[in-house]
């Protein structure tokens, strides 16, 4: 168990930079879920924590020891890769043990460790299988349990459940969280899948384009996010954006979208001089107004989930998802009253994206 | 009433019949095009060599053609030169294929990192493998002779000779010639068949080894070596049987001398057929050879089988 910290650091491949500037210090212990879209730099972070790749500039430092410069094989961390990467020659047992071996592990301790790791994953009567003779979910197993027989310092996850089907993914994010409240170890999970992330993380980490956008427990980021990228990757189905126009007057701050009054603020928005905002609500947040008050709303499309409704609305050429857990008599092509709570609105600045929040 | 039923009923039976034969010949006769093909292009020619072995025949002999039995392969059992061609074969083989397996390893190990010029290095390595056998057999009998080639003058300076002579000419070293010759032309081939392996060994399963702890001599150990192993083995013993047959670099730098100190068996055939003639002997040599060749290669599937199952 060790603290990890990074600090400024940098990584280009060739020309093209990746990573650009990125600070993290995750406490001993904690369960940091990096997530962002494909190619925005996580695994390359992953493997710089690992020393699979040289940093471009700045400093990690695991356990308060500076690692730079240190191998893979001197960091103490163990890795679990999408791919899994076992040893194909190997049994599950030698996969497993591998580690201990070159240490010069005593045997005894080896079948010891081995046994437990096992015993952890359910894998007790498959030890002496070889990788291809496993199911996917059953290889997943054993890269888990070649991390943890080593008692390695940080545990570094890159998308290990991305090849399971939906099930097997849901069992599994219950037993890694399992598994690291046993273990207690430092753990760094990269995942491009928001759920993953929502429902693991002690602290999410939101990546993209190299740059971290935010860095807070997963409600923060679902109810607070710091900008559109961030309120739009957090939360399924997604947020809700819409182009509105800010109309100040005298009895406060109105917002219309498409010409119909969305809300009217008591404050203005901070250091608002834009005439223009896009304004972010949850689906679950957009409400039935029951009679055809409220904003008028062509219905599109409807899915039923099962746990409730998804409808597909056009307000006034812009579209808005409105979830609910009532099976409303809508049909395709009907005209529906919808009405917002102004505390569920989240304001951003529609040029640059960034998070405008209300005064006061 | 029973007459006309039976009558009608040996009808059915005889068309049943009929259209049995029909349905088991069916796949015959749509394969036989390419079957008697086959036989025409390849068994054939074949059978007619055999049977060359059973028989007298020499080009300058009018009255040869007649059956001799098994006369031949008895005088090939007491054919000291023959003896001297396997032995010879054996050596041939074996130091060949090792030779070229070894250092086209290192090449291929070499040529899977990354360095600048890898590419036009690459193209370069692999250049000996577009030489045309018989060229490249002209050139290094060139580079032996101490009149026009340079290696044996670099030997005299090197003090591993005390004058300038022609390896090929001494008998107890001139095999030596046409192995240097052809382990120079085959590297390519092992370099590009293991470096192709080498290149298919996903690169995260060596990452996983280095972050576990492996170093770069237990990576290859427990990694590299079990990833090639197939490949290895499969190549050198497919490789072990066209060069155990191959007689070209033989016959252009050495003719099988001095002295038949470097006659291989198949050059040993080339020797009887096209230069004593006596056709008949050589396709007898042939056969005894082309029955090694198949004991060997039942070897050789035999251990592929036990391979694909291992692996
Ligand atoms: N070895 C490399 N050489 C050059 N560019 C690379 C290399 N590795 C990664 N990149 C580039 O760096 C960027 C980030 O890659 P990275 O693998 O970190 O993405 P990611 O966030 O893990 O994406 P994904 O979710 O698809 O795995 C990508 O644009 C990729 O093309
Ligand atoms: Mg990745």
């Amino acid at each position: 168990m060790a603290a990890i910290d990074i600090t400024d650091v940098h990584k280009s491949f060739g020309k093209v930079p990746v990573l650009k500037g990125v600070d993290i210090a995750i406490a001993s212990g904690e369960f940091v879920v990096l997530v962002g879209p494909s190619g925005c730099g996580k695994s390359t972070l992953l493997r710089l924590i690992a020393g699979l790749e040289e940093m471009s500039a700045g400093e990690i430092r695991i356990g308060g020891r500076v690692v730079n410069d240190l191998p893979p094989k001197d960091r103490d961390i163990a890795m679990v890769f999408q791919s899994y990467a076992l040893y194909p020659h190997m049994t599950v047992a030698g996969n497993m043990s591998y580690s201990l071996k070159l240490k010069r592990t005593p045997r005894e301790v080896i079948a010891d460790a081995v046994t437990s790791a096992g015993a952890k994953l359910g894998l007790g009567l498959l030890q002496e299988r070889k990788p291809r003779e496993l199911s996917g979910g059953q290889r997943q197993r054993v890269a888990m349990g070649r991390a943890i027989v080593r008692k390695p310092k940080a545990f570094l996850f890159d998308e290990p459940l991305s090849n399971l089907d939906a099930r097997l993914r849901e069992q599994m994010r219950f037993e890694i969280k399992k598994l690291h409240r046993e273990l207690g170890a430092t753990s760094v999970y990269v995942t491009h899948d928001q759920i993953e992330a929502m429902t693991m993380a002690d602290r999410i980490v939101a990546l993209n384009g190299g740059i971290i956008q935010q860095v807070g427990t997963p409600l923060e980021l679902y109810d607070d996010p710091a900008n559109i990228f961030v309120a739009g990757f957090i939360g399924s189905p997604a947020m809700n954006f819409l182009e509105g126009n800010v109309l100040p007057g005298p009895g406060g701050t109105g917002i219309s979208v498409g010409g119909q009054t969305l809300c009217r603020l008591s404050m203005p928005l901070a250091g608002s001089a834009q005439s223009k905002v896009t304004v972010g609500i949850r689906p679950e947040r957009v409400m039935l107004a029951g009679d055809t008050s409220g904003l008028q709303a062509q219905v599109v499309l409807v899915e039923p989930t099962g746990l409730g409704t998804v409808l597909h609305l056009e307000l006034a050429g812009q579209f808005l998802k409105l979830f609910t857990t009532e099976r409303p008599a809508l049909k395709i092509g009907d005209t529906a009253g919808v009405k917002v709570d102004s505390a569920d609105l989240r304001f951003f600045d529609a040029a640059t994206g960034q998070r405008i929040r209300v005064a006061g | 009433m029973t007459v006309a039923i039976d009558q009608s009923m040996a009808i059915r039976h005889r068309r049943a019949w009929s259209s049995r034969v029909l349905a088991v010949s069916e796949p015959w006769l749509y394969a036989s095009p390419a079957v008697i093909l086959l036989s025409a292009i390849l068994l054939v020619p074949l059978a007619i060599g055999i049977s060359y072995a059973f028989r007298d025949i020499q080009l300058l002999d009018p009255m040869s053609g007649g059956y001799v039995g098994l006369s031949h392969f008895s005088e090939i059992w007491n054919d000291a030169n023959f003896w001297n061609a396997l032995r010879n074969t054996l050596q041939w083989t074996v130091v060949s294929v090792i030779l070229q397996f070894v250092f086209g390893l290192i090449l291929a190990l070499m040529l899977n990192r990354p360095f600048p010029g890898r590419a036009v290095v690459q193209a370069l390595v692999f250049l000996p493998w577009a030489v045309p056998a018989f060229l490249s057999g002209l050139n290094w009998a060139w580079l032996f002779n101490p009149v026009v080639g340079p290696i044996p003058h670099w030997m005299v300076a090197l003090g591993l000779a005390s004058t300038p002579e022609n390896i090929l000419s001494d008998p107890s070293h001139a095999l030596w010639g046409p192995i240097i010759a052809i382990v120079w032309w085959g590297i390519p081939f092992f370099a590009i068949t293991l470096l192709a392996a080498l290149q298919s060994i996903p690169k995260d399963i060596y990452e996983a080894a280095e972050i576990d702890g492996a170093g770069p001599l237990q990576r290859f150990a427990s990694i590299t070596v079990p990833f090639l192993a197939p490949t290895i083995a499969i190549t050198l013993l497919l490789r072990a049987v066209w060069i155990s047959n191959s007689a070209d670099l033989i016959v252009v730098m050495t003719k099988g001398g001095p002295a038949d100190s470097t006659q291989i068996v198949a050059s040993y055939i080339f020797t009887q057929a096209f230069q004593r003639l006596d056709f008949g002997y050589a396709s007898a040599i042939a056969v005894v050879l082309l029955v090694i060749l198949l004991v060997y290669s039942a070897l050789l599937i035999f251990v592929r089988q036990k391979l694909i199952k291992a692996g």
